[in-house]
């Protein structure tokens, strides 16, 4: 039976609406028991050069139960659409995966995505048989152009990598959102279950942590927080939120209260 | 030639696979690019190479 809410990218459908990192992580027991405990079904992988003289792996693809999950190898790293385009296609190499979370990002301090390398990018990776996920900042106008490229999804920031900041740019992402044709999926800054939430509550698709899990003191127990975030945040937005307010209004009726006589308050 | 960024001494007759070997890289979990060609691990070509390539050998590793 189909799942009543089920999350389609690209064709393929999900239950989950987390998408996890694999990145920084103590040791890969950890990683993998906090994907297990977040439920996620799409985990992202970076592409790095072997270190010659070093000969083997870090284990991370054997730890990674990969009938379970999509691998969403990701262009970390890279400066300029020609390096994007190069990673992408050793990470197909590499994985057999076509799927791609496209970053392009020329400054190291910030690592604000360039919304002109990005698009060109995109336009070489889909052109070239890529399902693209590009992670951006939250520009309505880019997202649009992102879909007409062909772009399975747009990757919105909440507030820059790593900083756990949260849902900082809520308004930006909020204007993705409205007029998505894609799913929106809320990517970078997200640091507690609540920002989760947030985003999902905002009516975004999915969001992807993870710093928030890894440096957490329990990622595991982190991990499985986050699920209930999303759970949460996907299920307020189905339900829509009751309209806010400037001022008070009281959920108990108004007349009829006893009262003892006083003369300084009128009945 | 170039692998991984670095210069690297070319002997004429030096096949990608053999490349690999001196390396001690095992072939099954990378994947390697000779210029433009890109290959994954278990279909790595034992082809000549020549002093102006470039090479590029990647593995997975952990990211967000």
């Amino acid at each position: 039976m189909p799942h009543p809410d089920a999350l389609t990218i690209a064709g393929q459908t999900f239950t989950s609406r987390l998408m996890v990192g694999t990145g920084k992580y103590a040791d890969l027991h950890v990683m993998r028991d906090a994907i297990d405990a977040s439920g996620a079904q799409i985990v992202t992988v970076a592409i790095r050069r072997v270190e010659l003289g070093a000969p083997g792996h870090d284990g991370l693809l054997d730890a990674l139960d990969l009938d379970r999950l999509q691998l969403l190898p990701n262009t970390a790293g890279c400066r300029t659409p020609d390096e994007a385009v190069r990673v992408a296609k050793l990470a197909r190499a590499l994985t057999g995966v076509n799927w791609l979370k496209l970053e392009v990002i020329p400054d190291p301090r910030w690592l604000l995505p360039d919304p002109v390398g990005t698009l060109r990018a995109a336009e070489m990776l889909v052109g070239e048989g890529f399902t693209v996920l590009p992670y951006i900042q939250p520009d309505g106008v880019l997202a649009r152009a992102l879909e007409r490229a062909g772009c399975a999804t747009v990757m919105p920031l909440a507030s820059p990598i790593g900083s756990g900041r949260g849902l900082r740019a809520r308004e930006l992402v909020k204007t993705v959102i409205d007029d998505a044709t894609v799913p929106v999926v809320v990517d970078a800054g997200l640091g507690v279950p609540s920002d989760a939430a947030q985003a999902l509550e905002l009516g975004a698709d999915a969001v992807l942590v993870n710093t928030a899990l890894a440096e957490a003191r329990d990622p595991v127990g982190m991990a499985r927080a986050f699920r209930l975030g999303v759970e949460a945040g996907r299920a307020a937005y189905l339900a829509g939120r009751m309209p806010a307010r400037d001022g008070a209004s009281a959920s108990s009726p108004t007349a009829g209260v006893p009262r003892l006589p006083d003369p300084e308050v009128p009945a | 030639m170039t692998v991984n960024g670095q210069p690297h001494t070319f002997a004429p007759g030096l096949t990608l696979l053999g490349l690999l070997r001196t390396l001690s890289v095992d072939p099954a979990r990378v994947a390697v690019a000779v210029n433009d060609d890109f290959y994954p691990g278990a279909r790595i070509p034992d082809r000549e190479l020549t002093e102006r390539d470039v090479i590029e050998i990647v593995r997975i590793t952990g990211g967000g």
